[in-house]
């Protein structure tokens, strides 16, 4: 019921008629119309008294943006391709960036599972075992970076950056390789080495 | 102290001049900053809080009034380079309505006309009044105003969109995402009895909890990875949609409509992170059916 | 309702001064008092591109509620990525160890964690253990929603404060008594 009696609405015709003029749709004779033609500034102090204060005075009067960019990914100015009707594009299929990937992606993780949990039995793996662990630790890792960077360096708006990190991320992780490499070869193994420094 | 305080500045800010193209305007006056102006603004520019702006009061208090505080998120296109600001508004409970809607109508109503908002059917059937109340997006006809007055209230556009006006968000991208799925039937064949196509009451309860979602980006615009990546991830709302034709015993195109999905972006950027389904204001469950369409396509 | 709607109008009309008393029915004209000026589509869907860059985003990060939901999530990002850029960073410096002169050999770095105070290596174990129980018990929350399971959302609130749970518990019981 309050919201049909628009008292918010009565009030400025009774105060201010010329505002309330405004108001309303239907006039009969030019003579009223012309009255009503007024120029901009007054236009603007007719402006209700209550627009006019939730304003600001900084928008008011100018806009004042010192703050610097703090969003880890500040969008862009709003850009629509095509009319309203079309629909967005649909990327061709890629089922080894899609489906094949996130079987893969599942299969490892299952995999890490029980050779996580194995060393707080065994205390340590054997070579086998161990060689695994690290080969699945690297590809999981790499997944893991793989996925950080396609979510937050979208390839269309940095381009470069995506490249440089993509690069980036094959490098290190066959450096890890090989270092894991040499490590399971030349040294005890990781979950030896994990259980000696925790011990330590 | 001057020179100092210049050479300090000097020295944290790389360079000697900032070149005009990054400078914003301080002053209306400043050449420089019209040069400013004229570039788009920040889309991700602060909300000036509600500290730093006015309260419109209930306009006639009574003695047992339930005064409480709502700060509702403004931003008014016709000054384009304005900040959004938390505008706050008190109001008596016992003159409003119980939802968030009529709170808001009652704002509109008799404080202040210039507040914009979506709504329709206050029943929760249209999803117009998507928005996000006290951090939680939700539709502002199906959620009660809590009756704790010492407690404010916050109102926001729905998350990571682009604002046309105060509380309406632009979903063009959101149904151009929702065309891209093609939300119909897709058959080739007559029906065998030449009339209707049937379907088995166990395939049609397969479509239960996915044919009633009513579009209202609630649970797309509370996903952390819709917000980083709109344009390319399809979001729980519209992969809900796929999965609903994909399930669908009477679609003949169900291998078509999973190889729109079966890239890096359109499906997989989804990591349960499970907002959507907390925050679905139907009681409905997208991630599940994300994780249906995952699964169907896992070992095909 | 509508009666009332009337007779508001009324009260408007009667509160305007300057208009004619009587009108005859067919002179009385719609008429817009806002200025209008046709445009053709091309142009509007011009004026609604340069609308569009003015748009503000709205709040998302900062202003949605925090639940266990999201913060699980993100958590798990942080912890994976903790852990993993740990294994890469310690592999490259094994890489580049010879060459630099370092002694990252187990011994050598057993020796010199042996060395340090108790503080110190409970500190050390917890900030590895926390990050690798939470990762792995989220992990398996993760696995049992890729096949469909612990979707409802109290399920959802239960297994994840379960794990954080777990998780301080386990990194506790590695870093004091393992």
């Amino acid at each position: 019921m309050a919201s049909i009696m628009r008292t918010g609405l009565l009030r400025p015709a009774f105060q201010s008629p010329a505002a309330s003029s405004r108001m309303l749709s239907t006039f009969a004779s030019a003579s009223a119309s012309a009255t009503i033609k007024r120029s901009s500034p007054l236009a603007h102090q007719l402006r209700p008294q209550f627009v006019r204060s939730t304003i600001p005075k900084t928008t008011r009067v100018a806009a004042f943006h010192a703050t610097r960019r703090t969003q880890i990914l500040p969008p862009l100015p709003q850009k629509i391709q095509g009319t309203v009707n079309d629909p967005a594009p649909v990327p061709h299929p890629e089922y080894t960036h899609g489906s094949y990937h996130w079987t893969f992606e599942r299969l490892v993780s299952v995999g890490l599972v029980p050779l996580c949990i194995a060393p707080f039995a065994a205390g340590s793996l054997n070579p086998v075992m161990d060689a695994t662990l690290c080969a699945l630790l690297v590809l999981h890792s790499h997944i893991g970076f793989e996925s950080c960077i396609i979510d937050y360096i979208p390839r269309k708006r940095l381009p470069v950056l995506r490249a440089m990190a993509d690069w980036a991320l094959r490098i290190g992780t066959v450096l890890l390789g090989l270092a894991l490499y040499s490590f399971e070869t030349n040294d005890v193994g990781i979950t030896e080495a994990v259980k000696q420094l925790w011990h330590a | 102290m001057a020179t100092t305080r210049a050479f300090a500045r000097l020295a944290t800010r790389g360079t000697a001049v900032r070149p005009t193209i990054f400078a914003r305007g301080f002053a209306s006056v400043d050449p420089i900053a019209k040069a400013g102006e004229k570039l788009s603004p920040e889309p991700a520019r602060k909300v000036v809080p509600e500290s730093k702006t006015s309260t419109l009061q209930e306009p006639a208090p009574d003695k047992q009034a339930k005064i409480k505080t709502f700060h509702v998120y403004r931003w008014n296109p016709d000054e384009p380079s304005s900040k959004p600001r938390m505008q706050s508004y008190t109001l008596d409970l016992n003159k409003t309505g119980p939802m968030m809607l009529d709170a808001l109508i009652r704002i509109k109503n008799e404080m202040d006309p210039t507040l914009t908002f979506r709504r329709s059917c206050r029943e929760g059937i249209c999803g117009s009044c998507a928005m996000n109340i006290d951090g939680v997006n939700t539709l502002a006809c199906l959620c009660r105003i809590p009756t704790d007055t010492a407690k404010e209230s916050r109102i926001y556009p729905l998350p990571h969109m682009f604002v046309v006006k105060d509380l309406v968000p632009d979903m063009t991208n959101f149904y151009k995402q929702y065309r891209s799925i093609k939300p119909y039937l897709q058959r080739a064949t007559p029906p065998p009895d030449g009339r209707e196509y049937r379907q088995s009451k166990d395939d049609r309860k397969k479509l239960d909890g996915l044919y009633e979602c009513i579009l209202c980006a609630c649970c797309s615009t509370s996903c952390p990875s819709y917000w980083w990546n709109q344009e390319e991830y399809l979001g729980p709302a519209v992969l809900l949609q796929s999965y609903r034709w994909i399930a669908d015993s009477r679609d003949e195109k169900k291998a078509e409509r999973q190889d729109a999905l079966n890239n890096s972006m359109s499906l997989y950027r989804c990591h349960t992170i499970l907002n959507c389904s907390r925050t679905c204001p139907k009681g409905l469950n997208p991630a599940l059916a994300i994780a249906e369409i995952k699964k169907g396509m896992a070992f095909a | 309702m509508a009666s009332q709607r009337v007779f508001q109008l009324g009260l408007r009309r009667a509160g305007v001064p300057s208009l004619t008393k009587v009108h005859t029915a067919g002179r009385m004209v719609q008429r817009r008092l806002a200025a209008t000026q046709h445009v053709p589509e091309a142009e509007g869907q011009q004026i609604l591109a340069k609308q569009r860059l003015n748009r503000p985003n709205s709040p998302h990060l900062s202003i949605y509620r925090p639940q266990i939901t999201w913060y699980a999530s993100s958590l798990n990002r942080i912890t994976g990525i903790v852990l993993s850029g740990g294994l890469y960073v310690f592999g490259l410096a094994y890489l580049a160890a010879p060459t630099l002169g370092w002694h990252l050999e187990t011994q050598s770095l057993v020796a010199a964690v042996a060395s340090w105070p108790v503080i110190a290596k409970v500190a050390a174990k917890m900030a590895v253990s926390f990050p690798f129980v939470f990762h792995s018990l989220n992990g398996v929350r993760h696995l049992s929603w890729d096949v469909g399971l612990g979707f409802k959302n109290i399920t959802v609130m239960q297994t994840g404060w379960a794990v954080v749970g777990l998780s301080v518990a386990g990194s506790l019981y590695l870093s004091l008594f393992a």
